[in-house]
């Protein structure tokens, strides 16, 4: 098992630059995601590693040694890709025996034999091991697939958006199971992905790629509640977070947001709290996108205190709960989405009233769009660290 | 009145069950189905259990084996399709591509010969209902597969008419692009509210926008009605285990009477829940069945809970809710919380259930078994 480093890696493919300068660190037996849209670089990096891709500029190190210039064969990796490229006349037992009978790995059929087993109990497919890949499903192929890179004890697992070709219900199911497995593995892996579930419950850590360039990186929590840009923060969470211009009003004894819903001002105060109100004070704040979670919006269909008024523009169930949308623009369409149960009755462009939860607000700088401040970073930061423990 | 009422309709096709000895050879079997004037119905069902064979006997684009069809009042069996005044979208586009988006829109009205000035008042008309108006000069090359299926969509409705059929309409789009799509097709309906049949897989789709889910299963109809009842009250296991994401947990259990108390106990576990009250009409000691309950109503109790202790084995922080996962014998209970708390591999919970919210199945056919009053 290895610690891996990327230190200023370029590469272009023509005109295209794919990475531009990534210098990232994977620590010894973590379980590193990279996190991005498609297009984003993050096969590249995963390319990179593995030795298929040869970077311009930058350096690719394992353990402090050099491999830039090291064969892909020789660098012991292990990788896993979306397609399982399993050999279709072997069973599966000798799928994954395949490496292991390789000229460069030749190991004694005993020794496989007790590998093979020890990675299929790991993967639960001990009961599938004379079968042919025809006979499985693809959730069993993909198992395979990774049982097979398992073998090997490599310096660490690539694996490549593993469980995007499987349909909804069983990628969450598979998600649950490495997460399960990822305990047992005790190895280094990064793992690609641009499904936001899949990096927030697998990864320690979390690298968000955009344009070949690191966003940010941090653990689930710290890029869940505390993205560094507004892109990141609409990356992370469905339905995506709400983000509204607003003009802030005030002074310090008092500062609140204003900002146009349908032809109305709604005007909602700030929450008092010394650390977000010097922010605004200092960095004399007068505009700010404010971003506010779905499930941090509430929602009534009567008229209340603090409650705004707008109309209903969709009531959609998204699995186990629904989304209301709400129509909150004028002569352009910009909607407001909040989460509600399944089941409720609810008339598309009705009256809603709706009301934030300003504590949880975060604050985007409208220029640059980039994280500005929000309130209780520091128990954001407990829980992040909770959760480091938990994984060590 | 009814916008589509199918009676025992069958389908069964030349060579089906021929090569393979199978149980059921019929695609379709004795479909009975009543869809109200302006209704928007889905029929959900994994590939290969008729759903899409359903539609196209509607549409007339395949032969009845028996039964009866009528749209609206009218028995359309012997109908051409063209004569049976319905509008399609499937999901490939199947777009002119050397006419722009106008000429696509409107070519069903030119072949019919009506009027140009008729034809241009419905084509703006509809335009800005789908959010076309600001593409109808381009050619379908140029478009993005939402507004490609915008387009389509828009061709099926302006012919106005009695019944519109789409099959998987969504299912070319990618995530978000299929989110918005599904949101605008339902703002859609609900504006012209027009009878609509909607063929789909995907039981996300199938409960945001449906008034009614017809699930089908190897040709058998499973249950019909509203997402609501489909979810709380499931007729059977594969409805149960088919809507809902994450999906129901089901667990096989044996009954236990401990002092007049039943409780559910669990092969390789510790696990015991006590049974609601309601099921003590239908069961016994020693009463073999399965359990049903959502991942929304399994809870973590709190200090003084009764609940049964438990040890997690998966712990998943989603961002917008945790999921946590624990063993019972070898399946993997999962529950869904939106409390703050993290939790790891190996911690003790109390685990509690929502008795209301549970439901018992019979262990071989499937069927609900329901409290007696």
């Amino acid at each position: 098992m290895a610690r891996i480093q990327l230190e200023n890696v370029k590469k272009s493919f023509g005109k295209v630059q794919a990475l531009d300068g990534v210098t990232l660190e994977v620590k010894d037996k973590e379980f590193y995601v990279l996190f991005g849209p498609a297009g984003a670089g993050k096969t590249t990096i995963l390319n990179c590693i593995a030795g298929i891709v040869m970077p311009e500029e930058g350096m690719v190190k394992f353990d402090d040694e050099v491999m830039n210039l090291v064969d892909p064969a020789h660098r012991n990796v292990a990788m896993v890709f979306e397609n399982y490229a399993l050999y279709p006349q072997m069973t599966v037992y000798d799928n994954m025996a395949s490496a292991l009978r390789s000229k460069l790995y030749k190991t004694d059929e005993d020794k496989i034999k007790e590998k093979v087993l020890w990675a299929a109990k790991i993967m639960k497919m001990e009961n599938l091991l004379e079968r042919l890949p025809s006979q499985l499903s693809n959730g069993q192929k993909q198992r395979v697939a990774m049982g097979r890179a398992l073998v090997r004890t490599p310096n660490v697992f690539l694996m490549d958006e593993p469980l995007a070709h499987l349909d909804a219900k069983l990628r969450n199911s598979m998600r649950t199971e490495l997460k399960e497995m990822q305990a047992n593995l005790g190895s280094t892996c990064i793992y690609v992905t641009h499904d936001f579930m899949e990096a927030m419950a697998l990864g320690d850590r979390i690298a968000i790629i955009n344009e070949g360039k690191i966003v940010q990186i941090g653990t689930s929590d710290e890029i869940y509640y505390m993205p560094c840009n507004e892109f990141t923060a609409q990356l992370m969470g469905d339905p995506q977070i709400n983000i509204i211009n607003a003009e802030i009003l005030g002074d310090k004894d008092g500062y609140s947001v204003s900002f146009p819903v349908k032809r109305e001002t709604v005007t909602l105060p700030l929450p008092k709290d010394d650390r977000v109100y010097d922010v605004i004070r200092v960095d004399g704040l007068k505009q700010v996108d404010f971003g506010i979670r779905p499930q941090n919006v509430k929602y009534s269909f009567e008229p209340k205190e603090g409650y705004f008024k707008t109309t209903v523009y969709s009531y959609e169930s998204i699995g186990n709960k629904s989304v209301i949308s709400a129509e909150c623009g004028d002569f352009l369409h910009y909607q407001l989405r909040m989460i509600a149960p399944n089941g409720l009755n609810v008339e598309i462009d009705s009256d809603i009233y709706l009301r934030f939860e300003m504590d949880h607000v975060i604050l985007f700088d409208p220029e640059t769009k980039e994280y500005i401040v929000r309130y209780d970073e520091a128990g954001i930061q407990a829980l992040s660290d909770q959760t480091a423990a938990a994984n060590a | 009145m009814a916008g589509l009422t199918l009676k025992h309709l069958y389908k069964r096709y030349d060579n089906s069950g021929k090569k393979k000895k199978i149980k059921n050879d019929f695609a379709v079997q004795d479909l009975n189905l009543v869809c109200e004037q302006g209704e928007f119905v889905a029929l959900l069902g994994p590939s290969g259990c008729g759903k899409t064979t359903t539609l196209r006997m509607i549409a007339g684009l395949e032969e009845i084996t028996d039964g009866e069809i009528y749209i609206g009042e009218r028995l359309v069996n012997n109908l051409h399709p063209k004569d049976r005044n319905i509008g399609l979208a499937f999901e490939d586009y199947a777009m002119y591509p050397p006419l722009n988006v106008y000429g696509n829109v409107a070519f069903n009205l030119r072949a019919k010969g009506v009027d140009k000035e008729e034809i241009d008042r419905k084509v703006r008309g509809i335009a800005p209902l789908m959010q076309i108006d600001d593409l109808l000069d381009k050619m379908p090359v140029k478009l993005s597969g939402g507004q490609k299926q915008r387009v389509n969509i828009a061709r099926a409705i302006i012919r106005e008419p009695e019944l519109l059929l789409m099959d998987e309409p969504l299912s070319h789009l990618d995530g978000k692009a299929r989110q918005a799509m599904r949101t605008e097709i339902k703002r859609l309906i609900n504006k012209i509210k027009c009878t609509t049949v909607y063929v789909t897989h995907d039981q996300l789709e199938a409960m945001s926008l449906a008034d009614k889910i017809a699930i089908i299963n190897f040709g058998v109809l499973q249950q019909f009605g509203t997402p609501t009842e489909v979810y709380d009250n499931p007729a059977n296991e594969f409805v149960a285990s088919f809507i809902g994401e994450p999906p129901m947990n089901i667990l096989e259990t044996t009954i236990i009477n401990k002092d007049g108390t039943f409780f559910f106990t669990f092969k390789d576990s510790n696990l015991q829940i006590a049974v609601p009250k309601r099921y003590y009409s239908v069961v016994s000691d020693g009463f073999r069945c399965k359990v049903g309950v959502r991942p929304m109503d399994v809870l973590v109790g709190g200090e003084d809970s009764q609940g049964s202790p438990e040890e997690i084995a998966t712990f998943e922080n989603l961002g917008d809710e945790r999921r946590i996962g624990i063993h019972v014998g070898d399946i993997l209970l999962m529950l869904i919380t939106e409390d703050e708390r993290r939790y790891k591999r190996g911690d003790i919970i109390k685990l509690e259930v929502r008795g209301e919210k549970t439901h018992l199945f019979d262990i071989e056919t499937g069927e609900r078994i329901r409290e007696q009053n």
